[in-house]
């Protein structure tokens, strides 16, 4: 499983990182960070991806399968 | 632990989508079920009054994808529900059993017109946005009825397009929500980019048909090509009737995401949160509270602890080319305290101390992230007594 990130529509809200903080992150000006940017998700960390590309507002992540 | 037991969410909303999605990743193994009413499924709603009204390649990047959950979907509307049974039946004459039942219908926008009254605009489903921006391609003035959030962002979508709008509120642009403080920047600030704001002293009535204006409470009679009603959300609890589980504020959870009918949890728009003795029913329909709530109606339908609060207290918007973003309780009264910035320059970083010793922090105009918006919120409220 691999994940798209649409970085000029991120509006850096974060809500993202709030469900898979070992995945994503956010610096103090909300700079999006994507720990598997072009690499495939490990397994471990699959259910709380998908929960972070729903919980995006913006609808900036999406699940390439 | 629970691997038998049936689960059935209705509403495929991110409050239903988040449901289905923790309760598999709590370890949920039994049957599950999602009732939707809609026929694109479950998406994303903010986009709807920013994204999508500028730009139509939007339109397909909204969908919440339900992969990975192994869920029944029933695409056909729930009509009626029996709590003591626990059934709940769909426009399709489908009945479906429920060990847990999950409420996540949402809510649909209030509307204005009289009956039989046609053309009323509003926005609240992808195909809204879709009529409504191809209705913005031809216009050449509007008229949006309401100054909250939806309503600034509709009236923003028309003045970057450079349609003349005008709003009309009994009360200031975002008044209610940020107070008169933020409220005068924003009002000036939406003025300067071409949004006129009209203050009407009670309720503003639809004229025409097709609607084509509003009537004040003064007689005025303001016209536009466009009319768009932004005056609030109502709960979708129609399906509910008999339950005793709804009334006019929606399904009352407490902070279990607990309804008062046994096995029955409710999460997202259709929800209020019921008071107890120091504190009001408050409906607070914010997608980081569908999030949340979804979450804990799923530890709750599991006979789990919650994860967390039921409410997560985050909101935006964008006005006029703004972002506001607002960690903590509502109303904002008062003045605040600027950490960083100030409104007038347009970017500024404001808290408000409150009475009960929480806080709210608004960055406005600054792009930050809402766990350093918590932080803050969290380390400037004052120390209980």
């Amino acid at each position: 499983m691999k994940i798209s990130v649409d970085h000029p529509r991120c509006e850096g809200h974060g809500l993202c990182a709030d469900q898979a903080p070992d995945i994503f992150s956010l610096d103090d000006d909300a700079e999006l960070t994507y720990h598997f940017e072009g690499a495939e998700v490990p397994d471990e960390h699959q259910l709380a991806a998908r929960a972070a590309v729903n919980a995006c507002p913006v609808a900036a992540l999406r699940v390439l399968s | 632990m629970t691997a038998r037991r049936s689960v059935l969410i209705v509403g495929e909303s991110l409050a239903g989508i988040t449901a289905a999605r923790h309760l598999r990743t709590l370890g949920h193994t039994g049957p599950l079920t999602i009732i939707g009413a809609e026929e694109h499924g479950a998406y994303s709603r903010p986009p709807l009054s920013k994204a999508v009204l500028k730009d139509p390649a939007a339109d397909d990047t909204l969908g919440l994808a339900l992969d990975g959950i192994d869920a029944e979907v029933v695409r056909s509307p729930a009509v009626t529900a029996d709590t003591r049974r626990r059934t709940v039946t769909t426009a399709d004459g489908r009945q479906t059993g429920y060990d847990a039942l999950i409420v996540a219908t949402g809510a649909d926008a209030r509307r204005l017109a009289a009956p039989r009254q046609r053309g009323e605009l509003v926005l609240r489903t992808l195909d809204d946005a879709r009529l409504l921006r191809a209705r913005l391609a031809n216009a050449s003035s509007a008229i949006v009825i309401g100054a909250g959030f939806l309503g600034m962002e509709v009236a923003s979508a028309c003045a970057a397009r450079g349609i003349p709008v005008t709003v009309v509120d009994a009360d200031q642009p975002l008044e209610r929500i940020l107070g008169g403080c933020l409220a005068d920047a924003i009002t000036a600030r939406a003025a300067a980019y071409g949004i006129r704001f009209v203050q009407a002293t009670g309720f503003a009535t639809l004229t025409g048909d097709p609607v084509g204006g509003v009537a004040l409470p003064d007689g005025t009679e303001l016209t536009a090509d466009l009319v768009v009603t932004c005056a609030g959300e109502l709960p979708c609890v129609s399906w509910l009737a008999g339950t005793g589980l709804a009334d006019r504020l929606g399904v009352g959870i407490d902070h279990a995401c607990a309804t008062t009918a046994p096995g029955v949890f409710a999460a997202g728009d259709v929800t209020y949160l019921r008071g107890d003795g120091t504190r009001p029913d408050r409906r607070a329909p914010f997608w980081s509270n569908a999030v949340a709530q979804g979450r804990t109606a799923a530890a709750s339908a599991l006979g789990l602890p919650a994860p967390g609060p039921p409410n997560d207290d985050y909101f935006w918007t964008e006005i006029a080319g703004l972002a506001v973003k607002v960690v903590g309780p509502l109303p904002l009264i008062g003045e605040p305290t600027s950490v960083q910035g100030s409104v007038t320059d347009g970017r500024a970083l404001l808290t408000w101390s409150h009475a009960d010793g929480t806080s709210t922090v608004v960055a406005y105009g600054l792009r930050k992230p809402v766990a350093a918006l918590r932080a803050l919120a969290a380390t400037s409220s004052p120390p209980s007594p």
